[in-house]
């Protein structure tokens, strides 16, 4: 039976719920806001709204990570990001993230479908509906741009190497061949999938993905 | 009616687990997908023969097989369908925090209203995960609680470990709270996640940390296992495993069923939404022998003896099942009213 509700017994059961609330909320505020986010370190996957909008709008759930059939879309946890030497900011905890060193989106190529299936299974719209051809591709998704480094790239010191250019979907436009075949970014056609720094045969890799700071699918024109 | 009742229970554990192993079954589902569609499954199977990542991708190979049109015959011998297989892994992604099954989405209530206000916007997909769940919480409550939670199936286990505290002569303190704290904690992290634009109960909301942790360490495994690393593993989990532990060991030692009683912003979510349920566990008072075994039963910590199923009540039907006397059962009924008299000799 419950105990009787006594004048002492409700201002303890007022306190307790009072320290529940504080505690509780208070790990929460924690969770939200302990470190500070490494922005940096984010390529999200394709379709996703402006960070800012992104880290509001996604509930953590991991079905664009599970509908991904190229495994490139990883929760961002302490544990997916150690071999890269990345570590989740605390508001980028359990969001989904690609590492293209690791696997590159190859923008469902070869899947049955017209759309991109990690934007598909998104149940909030924190990823935008995708259809995968070239067209909507370059239209709308802008995960990053990618950046040759050429202190160390092969082909910008005395080799000839090109691998990149030929992993890139957009091969010839957003990726070219200069001289020695150096690999040339137009970052107007690059829409930073990853997959030239996935094959650099460079290690570490001479062609990096930036992850983007400006995206915005729903304006379905990229700056 | 008893029988019914039986059958109903063992019907709601079995879900529960359903969804518990369900929520194992997804990540290894999604990593199926990923080497048959690069037609790394033999590859694979064969590499980590005797590992817990082999065995599982194996295993899951073996029953996928067995469904209709996994397998075509060529050269003589069955052989994996990799297409039909794929479209197979292919219809279950996420855990009860937002998941797709088929042709369904279902979105829990809070995740939506999280987003919603996070984002300060209300796209239409979120209405299309939110439908089928919102529907099953107006009509029944916390069916949610009862029936797919699987913290709440963890808390209920947990809560038979303190009978058998009891019976070990240790018996644990119940340490009763005010039930509005609930609501009080969903109100906070509901302002919080307005304020900071950040889903903030998403980082302690009980069955959204399990599926994300589950899903993370079976990731790990597997991750691991690619770099040729096996063996006994709780990697991918982070402290947020340790906030639940001590949810349980509060639970244990301190106060029955704590959080799902008188803390967990979801259930309070439930509880408002499910007020006005039109399918409810009933008293008929004129069978009640006053025996309080069903008050002594209740999970949630209410009095059906005194018809006090308020919105709380999560529909379990432990007090149905407790009762000797047939005095409770579900029935179509809006809000319950307690009684003030309990004493039938003594009623109006
Ligand atoms: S577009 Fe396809 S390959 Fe790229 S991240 Fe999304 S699901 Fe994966
Ligand atoms: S599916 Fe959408 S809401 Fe879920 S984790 Fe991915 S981006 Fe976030
Ligand atoms: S693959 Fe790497 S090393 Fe080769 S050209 Fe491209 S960036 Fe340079
Ligand atoms: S009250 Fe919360 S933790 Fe408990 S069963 Fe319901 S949703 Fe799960």
């Amino acid at each position: 039976m419950p105990p009787k509700l006594t004048r002492r017994n409700f201002l303890a059961r007022l306190g307790s719920g009072a320290i529940t609330i504080v505690g509780i909320a208070g790990t929460g505020l924690f969770a939200a806001l302990g470190d500070v986010d490494d922005a940096a370190a984010c390529v999200r996957p394709p379709g996703a709204l402006p960070e800012e909008d992104f880290l509001a709008t996604c509930i953590r759930c991991g079905r664009c990570t599970d509908a991904c059939p190229n495994r490139c879309i990883t929760p961002f946890t302490e544990e997916a990001g150690r071999e890269l030497a990345l570590a989740p900011g605390a508001r980028q905890f359990g969001t989904p993230v690609i590492f293209a060193r690791r696997q590159a989106c190859m923008l469902c190529n070869g899947e049955p479908g017209d759309g991109l299936l990690c934007t598909e299974a998104c149940p909030t719209g924190a990823l935008i509906p995708t259809k995968k051809s070239a067209v909507a591709v370059q239209e709308s998704v802008d995960m990053g741009t990618a950046v040759v480094d050429t202190t160390i790239c092969y082909s910008y010191n005395g080799a000839s190497c090109g691998a990149c250019i030929r992993a890139c979907p957009f091969e010839g436009t957003a990726l070219r061949a200069g001289l020695w075949e150096r690999p040339i970014v137009d970052p107007e056609v690059c829409i930073g999938c990853g997959l030239c720094e996935r094959s650099c045969v460079h290690y570490p890799q001479a062609i990096r993905i930036k992850p983007s700071t400006d995206r915005d699918p729903t304006t379905r024109g990229r700056s | 009616m008893k029988i019914g009742i039986r059958k109903l229970q063992i019907l709601r554990r079995t879900v529960q687990i359903s969804v518990l192993v369900g929520l194992f079954m997804v990540p290894i589902i999604a990593r199926y997908h990923n080497y048959a569609a690069s037609n790394e499954i033999d590859r694979v199977v064969e590499k980590w023969d005797g590992t817990a990542a082999g065995a599982m991708i194996s295993t899951l190979d073996t029953a996928i097989r067995l469904l209709p049109g996994a397998e075509h015959e060529r050269a003589g011998i069955m052989q994996r369908d990799t297409d039909a297989a794929i479209a197979y892994a292919q219809q279950i992604r996420g855990s009860v925090w937002s998941a797709d099954i088929g042709p369904l989405s279902l979105t829990d209530p809070l995740a939506v209203a999280e987003s919603s206000l996070a984002s300060k916007k209300f796209p239409w997909v979120l209405a299309v995960g939110l439908f089928i769940p919102l529907l099953a919480t107006l009509l029944l409550g916390r069916v949610f609680c009862s029936w797919i939670c699987p913290a709440g199936l963890m808390f209920e286990m947990n809560d038979k470990l303190r009978g058998v505290l009891r019976f070990l002569e240790l018996p644990p303190r119940n340490l009763r709270m005010e039930r509005s704290t609930k609501y009080g904690l969903l109100a906070a992290g509901l302002l919080l996640t307005t304020v900071l634009a950040v889903p903030v109960l998403g980082y302690i909301y009980p069955p959204a940390v399990l599926s994300r942790e589950i899903h993370d360490l079976v990731f790990a495994t597997f991750d691991r296992a690619e770099h040729g690393r096996f063996g006994f593993w709780v990697g991918g989990m982070s402290w947020m495993t340790f906030v639940f532990m001590t949810i349980i060991a509060i639970e244990l030692f301190v106060s029955r069923r704590w959080w799902c009683r008188y803390v967990c912003p979801g259930g309070g979510l439930y509880s408002l939404l499910g007020t006005f349920r039109p399918l409810r566990v009933k008293l008929k008072h004129e069978k009640c022998t006053e025996c309080v075994l069903c008050v002594a039963a209740c999970p949630m910590g209410l009095n059906p003896m005194k018809n006090e199923m308020g919105m709380e009540c999560d529909s379990c039907g432990v007090c149905i099942s407790s009762c000797n006397d047939d005095a409770l059962g579900y029935a179509i009924a809006g809000p319950s009213k307690p009684i003030a008299q309990t004493s039938p000799e003594a009623g109006p």
